[in-house]
């Protein structure tokens, strides 16, 4: 009986990893969303009237709390509502929101295509930038690009997002005299949304892509390349760089969260319409539904693409796939 | 495994140079952040003291001022003091972050030692809880904890330690795992050291000095998400002061009154700063290699 080719069994071997990652990823957005249920009995007062007082209501009859306890479930036990309310995720049925009495999902639908271009562009933004600037610092180690970037690098890891973004509206929008073009063009606004959002995210991701590309620079096989007379900028694309690529996305993919997490303000400040105006509105009446399946869209967001950015370490380092971690 | 962070709890060599202080003072950038930390922590402190003028009470006589002699920092569209409040607001902004760093840290420390400690299942439920918290990104964490409990400045705090305790404790219970089953613990426990002892001189230094370097990494971020939050109106109700809600409040009046935008911001710039360079100093100081 032939013996199975190796890369069959590499293939097989990258097939049972993904499985595996795909079944943590479902475990914990699972554990996510029990998480956020578990907190319910946490919020202080009963839920009818937060209900209520969501919808501003002073003097509620009897007929009318019934009415809410009966539409809402909050008569069935907590289990109940919890599996309940998972068997209608698992539908696309998001419940309806305290606020309005509207289902959630055509709230969020409206809005989250809006959302989710801002946080996609800037992560490109922040890839992109982020590795420019990491390879310029290590191809020029020690010298003044490297300088200039470490100092670059530390003065926008000190500035929040959003006070960049309140920078940008005043002295580039304002001081360019773009403020009829924004007004004007979503385009314009995306863009600087996504810039602002992506380049202070890249800040952090430039400084570890740096020290992993000087890490490889100063290890063996650079050493070798470089014995046999190979240029530096060889050495750190050829060799550093595929080496250090691996780190640097996986703790990327990690701090997506953090770029999710920064969209409601950016949107604030560039009345973008994304899901931000929908989730203050929500968190500052307790609307408890709504910021359930925020918290849930951000979750999987946050999951998926940490499963994608595992699945692509994954397919370009086998020795991960025994269970290993970068 | 080295973690993006730089610190390597298995390691378990993360202990302070003998002279933190001398040592900090003779990092190229430490210096520089142990000297703003100085100053912004002073400032916070005694702030009030040195106040020119109420932080809260409106003057609409003098609204919109541009900075100059008895108001330095200029006036709100209130026509309030922008020194007093910055200064004010300083003790909410600053004070507390370090609230909350200092209970995340404490929380990871007990969490994470109690489970290294206790071993065996228990140890495998308190890790699965934290790696079920982890599941969610931190600030996501805080948005629904804000979200029931409802907006507010102690509910915020509240939210921030929600946000990033599960990670400081999987710290804590490795660096505390790889110190249960040191050496030095192990001759300890040889010579009949009752194991309260071995916790203490042990296992909680060991700990307790990785956390520290986190939690002073980690500052600039809380800074950072006390403003953000109070930015968004979900922090320090009004009329307080602090620096995020100082900018959301004046935020339409930067065009003819930049130095609204400008003051508040390098404060926040400044302190987010100083807490990054400190962090970044005590994690080289925090191994052999990094101190020469």
């Amino acid at each position: 009986m032939p013996l199975s080719t190796a890369p069959e069994r590499e293939g097989r071997g990258l097939v049972r990893a993904l499985l595996s990652r795909l079944a943590q990823a479902a475990l914990a957005a699972l554990g996510a969303s029990l998480i956020v249920w578990l907190m319910l009995p946490l919020a202080p007062g009963d839920p009818v009237d937060m209900i209520l007082s969501a919808r501003r209501i002073e003097e509620p009859t009897a007929a009318q709390i019934a009415e809410l306890r009966a539409r809402f479930g909050l008569d069935l036990p907590f289990w109940r509502r919890y599996a309940h309310w998972l068997a209608g995720v698992v539908q696309g049925d998001l419940g309806l929101s305290w606020r309005t009495g509207a289902p959630v999902v055509g709230l969020l639908a409206d809005r989250l295509p809006a959302t989710l271009r801002l946080v996609g562009l800037g992560f490109v933004v922040s890839l992109a930038w982020s590795l420019a600037l990491a390879l310029v610092a290590a191809r020029w180690a020690g010298r003044w690009p490297d300088r200039l970037v470490l100092a670059y690098t530390r003065v926008f890891a000190a500035i929040p997002a959003f006070v960049l973004a309140l920078l940008v509206l005043q002295f580039v929008v304002v001081g360019l005299g773009l403020g009829r073009v924004l007004s004007g063009g979503a385009g314009l606004t995306l863009a600087l949304a996504a810039l602002v959002l992506g380049i202070d995210r890249a800040a952090g991701w430039t400084q570890l892509l740096r020290a992993a590309l000087l890490a490889e620079m100063a290890r063996g096989p650079a050493d070798v390349a470089r014995a046999r007379g190979a240029p530096e900028g060889r050495i750190l694309r050829v060799i550093a760089l595929p080496a250090g690529l691996l780190p640097w996305l996986t703790a990327a993919g990690m701090s997506l969260g953090g770029l999710i997490a920064g969209a409601p303000v950016i949107e604030t400040i560039f009345t973008w319409p994304g899901v931000g105006a929908e989730l203050l509105a929500a968190l500052s009446v307790r609307d408890v539904p709504v910021i359930q399946a925020f918290v849930l869209l951000a979750v999987l967001g946050y999951v998926g693409a940490s499963f994608l950015v595992d699945s692509l370490a994954l397919w370009l380092d086998p020795r991960l796939r025994d269970g290993g971690r970068p | 495994m080295i973690s993006a962070t730089g610190i390597d709890p298995t390691a378990g060599r993360h202990r302070p140079p003998p002279h933190l202080l001398a040592a900090l003072v003779r990092h190229p950038t430490g210096r520089w952040g142990l000297i703003l930390t100085a100053l912004l922590l002073t400032a916070a402190a005694a702030g009030p003291w040195f106040a020119p003028h109420p932080p809260n009470l409106p003057d609409y006589a003098a609204a919109l001022r541009p900075p100059g002699p008895g108001h330095w920092l200029g006036t709100d569209a209130t026509g309030r003091d922008q020194l007093s409040r910055l200064l004010d607001g300083a003790r909410r902004s600053l004070g507390g972050a370090l609230v909350v760093s200092a209970a995340i840290t404490l929380i990871g420390l007990i969490y994470g030692t109690a489970a290294a400690l206790a071993g065996r299942w228990v140890d495998a439920a308190m890790m699965r809880l934290v790696d079920v918290v982890l599941a969610l990104p931190g600030l996501i964490l805080a948005f629904a904890v804000i979200g029931l409990l409802g907006p507010g400045y102690v509910n915020l705090l509240i939210a921030l330690i929600a946000a990033d305790w599960a990670w400081k404790a999987r710290i804590a219970r490795a660096c505390a795992q790889a110190a249960v089953n040191s050496p030095a613990a192990e001759v300890a426990r040889h010579l009949g050291v009752p194991e309260w002892r071995v916790v203490a001189r042990h296992i909680l230094p060991a700990v307790f000095w990785p956390l520290l370097v986190l939690a002073t990494l980690g500052l600039g971020g809380q800074i950072a998400a006390i403003s953000a939050f109070s930015f968004l109106g979900l922090g320090v109700p009004v009329p307080l002061a602090e620096w995020g809600a100082m900018l959301a409040e004046s935020r339409f009046f930067f065009r003819i009154a930049p130095w609204l935008l400008l003051a508040p911001a390098a404060c926040i710039f400044v302190s987010v700063l100083a807490a990054n360079l400190l962090g970044e100093a005590l994690r080289d100081l925090a191994t052999p290699e990094g101190r020469s």
